[in-house]
């Protein structure tokens, strides 16, 4: 079933025009930089729920201001890692270091969702302290090494392929 | 040493990242286009020692990957490039630092000549390897 979707997306002609010109090294150098930029925006959350920086300025004002950023180049990171994908969908969909990339990135999502859905109910009691609580020190703490990772595993797919 | 790479350079871009999250969030609080409610002041402040724990690490493992391949590097037009980007870029970075409280019209070219140099920075490292596709060996 995936297999062939596989094969139909590396059958695409921009799959071809992609893989075979200069477009993937362009792709790339634009998936470096947005997802250089994700994570040190999401560096910049995670520190404020672990007390290290900005604890002069509330939680969900930090999360208001920095979130947007990290999603529109999120959707920088998606579009373009997608088109690298493409070139070689069913070589990439078997590389472990490329399977380990979603699953974390699948975690980091999971992550961000408990925070929002459960953690962060009633989060005016402590949105202004020093001191947040513990399951925002773990949010954060989870979210960090994630992405790390996330880092790590996407990086090596490029030394495998 | 197999996975040596993929480590060195992860480092590497967690530096960036950091780079990411404090000299270019700077430039784009001084376009008034992120963090608005925080001063300009109390942020460039905040977040420069974070840009100077990051270069540090970002030109040491840089170096590694130099040392293990010097001739990769010294005889590429892109690495050149990067590098005559960044000395600009830092410049910029340090013109901020210097003088937190600046406004007006020269801050904001600034911020905008500082976020184009640090871009170009990042892309220009990716294109290192890449340097064949621009100038094809004959």
């Amino acid at each position: 079933m995936l297999a062939n979707l596989w094969a139909w997306l590396e059958a695409l002609p921009l799959a071809e025009q992609i893989g075979a010109t200069w477009w993937f090294p362009l792709l790339e150098s634009f998936h470096v930089l947005s997802s250089t930029f994700i994570v040190g925006s999401i560096l910049m959350v995670d520190l404020r729920l672990l007390n290290l920086a900005g604890t002069k300025y509330p939680v969900t004002r930090i999360i208001r201001e920095v979130i947007p950023w990290t999603y529109a180049a999120s959707a920088v990171s998606v579009i373009t890692g997608v088109g690298m994908f493409i070139t070689r969908a069913s070589r990439y969909a078997e590389i472990p270091a490329f399977q380990i990339k979603m699953t974390l990135l699948v975690l980091a999502a999971v992550n961000m969702a408990i925070f929002h859905l459960v953690s962060a109910r009633g989060i005016s009691n402590w949105d202004t302290a020093s001191s947040t609580t513990s399951a925002a020190r773990f949010a954060g703490a989870c979210s960090l090494l994630l992405w790390v990772g996330v880092m790590l595993s996407g990086r090596w797919v490029g030394h495998v392929l | 040493m197999p996975g040596g790479p993929p480590i060195v350079q992860t480092v590497h871009l967690l530096g960036i990242s950091v780079v990411m999250g404090s000299a270019v969030l700077i430039n784009l609080r001084v376009l008034g286009l992120a963090l608005r409610s925080q001063s300009t002041e109390d942020l460039i402040r905040r977040l420069a020692p974070w840009t100077w724990t990051a270069l540090p690490l970002l030109a040491l493992s840089g170096l590694v990957f130099i040392v293990a391949q010097p001739y990769r590097y010294f005889d590429n037009p892109i690495f050149r490039l990067k590098f005559a980007l960044m000395v600009p870029a830092i410049a910029t970075t340090i013109a901020f630092h210097r003088r937190p409280d600046a406004r007006g019209r020269l801050s904001v070219v600034l911020a905008v000549l500082s976020l184009a140099l640090w871009i170009g920075v990042v892309l220009a490292g990716r294109w290192i390897a890449y340097v064949d596709y621009l100038m094809p060996v004959e």
